[in-house]
């Protein structure tokens, strides 16, 4: 180690570490389709003191928030396959639980984690929209549907798109863990290419940097994004 | 009869707001609602376009004849459809432009083609004297400004009948005339309304009918004159000298 | 053949892990404290005049912020020691916590510093203006108006950010702390890998009701300090 870094395996590993790249974005896009309808009707169901969906989408909330990441994936990834085992066994499938891609556990864990995040998102976006735009949206004649999604929905969203953003790159960052699922992704990528000849130092450079490549350009789509969005409120004509 | 309601009933928790009033309106009648506040005005109004449920009470509204308390969601919207509101505090939708704030109702609510929509919606603009602020967004207006688009989306819709809640009380004194200005000229043209206001010049000048409302009933009605000159009712002689200059008899 | 599922080893594992909470909180309380440290000199820099220190405050709470805690925890516990290596010096038989607390301080420090600088924004500039014309000094003003409103706004973010951090903390099990993440994979290990689910269950409530006593305390606290706030949002 004392020779200092071994900058030929540096920059071979960065694009190591970048090919897991796709895996992570393809995690986050799954996770995300999931979680911003799901955690938009839920936040609802929390606004509206829906009986019983209300309840149990606060506990969901609480308990996802209340506990580490890390944990909730071993939780899925030693309860699911016990559960498709069961299952499997009970209707004669023939199919081996450990055959099942990680990847499918991993847009579980982050489906229902990042849902949890966006109903508090969404709950607290929602209650910023004033209650006079959607009756003046129902004193011009639109339905409740209607109102939804050409007022409440696109207003709601200009609020909420910072978090959204960061709840996005905590997402990006959380793949980080996939490690725990065997997914071929970023980290475990670089950290196999450093098992050889324990270069961890330059691996998780390397790491780092694609990280911090990934996760400035998402932030940085996402304020471009919120600028269009939000010309409505930028004041001065 | 346009729109007649009767013994309308409405209580948030132990407070009762309204207590049984009727009210009728003919085609062509601007009806004018004074009182203290928290006599029932705001909600009455709320509750004829169903933005509150009324406890109790009944409306015959052209061809519709519905209970407030049990009315269907389609008698609700096919009620909605007929009525435009005029808010206190404007209520423009924030994300659209002043002419897609008219528009809205058309398109949307009514599916008009957007071109003929928007022909309808400048029309309606140009007649509250916003024809350069089309493309502004409600931020970008003045309150006064703001409170006409509130007032061009609901002309645009061509309702029976528009309902004014407050339309002035949240502007800044200087912005009260432009707005009073444009309901003076819409009135007169014909439309029907109901306002509930505390500008009193408006009530004397344009309305045909006054009503004066205390603690959840109506007190009395009439013409202007009926009202201001003899009102036949203490409450109403006792409402009227608190909100009217000392000598403002000699106006009449 | 053995059950799938077994309730006992829940009820079982929490006893034995419960002591090693006592590493998770240490672990946990140093790196707020440091963090907190290194925060408020972060804020400071970003509230200051030097557009240098700025943009390095910036850019340093953007790095983290785009680093996994996983990540900078491994940069750190083979980094320091090969960077102290380069200078004669051995670390190789430091104890793992101090890879931890240091991680999490870098971490907290990053979040701390956005959070005191935009609870120090959010106080209104006009307070600072009465209290120096009441005749308080700079220093005053600051000591006795701004910091103390300044606090009430930062507690809740304060709180959340501590829960956070807690929870990131369980990470620190992948270079070998034996904290109480530690401890469920040494059980685990020692049930030779059957069973895992019901430790990590025990291991979940474990964590879920200490980040609900964190939270109701934090709840506390921001009642207690807030009882000349209301007065401020309702003007």
């Amino acid at each position: 180690m004392s020779e200092g870094l071994d900058y030929k395996f540096l920059v071979e590993t960065f694009f190591v570490a970048l090919s897991g790249v796709p895996t992570a974005l393809f995690i986050t896009i799954v996770a995300l389709l999931v979680a911003l309808p799901l955690g938009f009707l839920l936040a609802l169901t929390r606004i509206n003191q829906f009986p019983v969906l209300d309840r149990v989408a606060q506990i969901y909330v609480s308990f996802v928030r209340g506990t580490p990441v890390i944990i909730q994936i071993f939780i899925i990834y030693s309860s699911v396959p016990l559960l498709l085992a069961s299952i499997f066994e009970k209707y004669n499938i023939e199919m081996n639980v450990y055959d099942v891609n990680p990847i499918w556990y991993a847009f579980i864990v982050f489906s229902l984690n990042t849902t949890a995040i966006l109903i508090e998102v969404f709950r607290s976006a929602i209650s910023t929209v004033s209650k006079g735009q959607l009756e003046a949206a129902y004193s011009v004649g639109l339905t409740n549907v209607q109102a939804f999604r050409r007022i409440i929905i696109p207003q709601t969203l200009v609020v909420a798109l910072p978090n959204i953003c960061t709840a996005t790159v905590n997402l990006i960052k959380a793949t980080s863990l996939g490690y725990a699922l065997s997914l071929q992704e970023i980290t475990l990528r670089a950290k196999v290419a450093a098992n050889v000849g324990y270069n961890y130092v330059e691996a998780y450079i390397d790491i780092f940097l694609v990280y911090l490549i990934l996760c400035s350009l998402v932030e940085y789509l996402f304020k471009l994004y919120e600028k269009r969005l939000s010309r409505y409120r930028a004041v001065g004509i | 009869m346009m729109l007649e309601i009767t013994n309308i009933h409405k209580s948030f928790g132990e407070n009762e707001i309204l207590k049984g009033v009727d009210l009728k309106i003919e085609k062509g009648d601007v009806v004018v609602i004074l009182g203290p506040s928290g006599s029932g005005k705001t909600t009455l109004l709320r509750c004829i376009n169903f933005l509150e449920k009324a406890d109790q009470g009944h409306a015959i509204f052209g061809d519709i004849d519905v209970n407030l308390k049990t009315a269907s969601k389609k008698a609700i919207h096919g009620i909605r459809q007929k009525i435009a509101f005029v808010f206190q505090n404007y209520n423009l939708f924030n994300n659209k432009t002043a002419l897609e704030n008219v528009t809205e109702g058309l398109v949307i609510g009514r599916k008009i083609a957007k071109a003929e929509a928007n022909e309808i919606g400048k029309k309606a603009l140009d007649k509250v004297g916003l024809s350069e602020k089309y493309n502004a967004y409600p931020i970008e207006l003045s309150g006064g400004q703001q409170q006409r688009v509130g007032i061009a989306r609901a002309v645009a819709l061509n309702p029976d009948i528009i309902l004014f809640d407050e339309p002035t009380s949240a502007l800044d004194p200087e912005l009260v005339g432009e707005v009073l200005t444009v309901m003076k000229q819409i009135a007169k043209e014909g439309t029907t309304m109901l306002v509930v206001t505390h500008e009193m010049s408006f009530a004397k000048d344009v309305a045909n009918r006054v009503i004066f409302m205390d603690a959840g009933v109506v007190v009395e009605e009439g013409s202007p004159k009926d009202i201001f000159v003899k009102p036949k009712e203490e409450r109403t002689r006792k409402f009227l000298k608190r909100v009217l200059p000392e000598d403002y008899i000699f106006y009449i | 053949m053995e059950k799938y599922f077994d309730v006992s080893y829940i009820v079982e594992s929490v006893p034995m892990l419960i002591p090693f909470l006592k590493v998770t909180l240490m672990v946990a309380g140093l790196s707020v404290l440091f963090g907190t440290i290194l925060g408020f000199i972060l804020a400071a820099m970003k509230i200051g005049n030097s557009k240098i220190a700025k943009k390095i405050a910036y850019g340093y709470t953007t790095i983290l912020r785009c680093t996994p805690s996983i990540v900078l925890l491994f940069l750190t516990y083979y980094g320091i020691p090969a960077i102290a290596d380069n200078f004669g010096v051995n670390l190789n038989d430091i104890d793992k916590a101090v890879f931890v607390v240091i991680t999490f301080s870098l971490q907290f420090a990053a979040v701390m510093s956005e959070v005191i600088r935009t609870s120090y924004e959010s106080i209104d500039r006009g307070q600072f203006e009465a209290a120096v014309c009441v005749g308080l000094s700079n220093t005053q003003a600051y000591w006795r108006i701004i910091l103390p409103q300044a606090f009430v706004v930062a507690l809740p973010n304060f709180g959340n950010s501590l829960l956070e951090l807690m929870k990131e903390g369980a990470l620190a099990y992948t270079i070998g702390l034996i904290d109480i993440m530690g401890k469920a994979e040494l059980i685990i290990a020692g049930n030779y890998n059957t069973h895992a689910l019901e430790i990590y269950l025990a291991l979940a409530v474990i964590y879920w009701i200490l980040s609900i006593a964190i939270e109701q305390l934090f709840l506390k606290l921001e009642k207690v300090f807030s009882k000349g706030k209301q007065v401020i949002t309702t003007t």
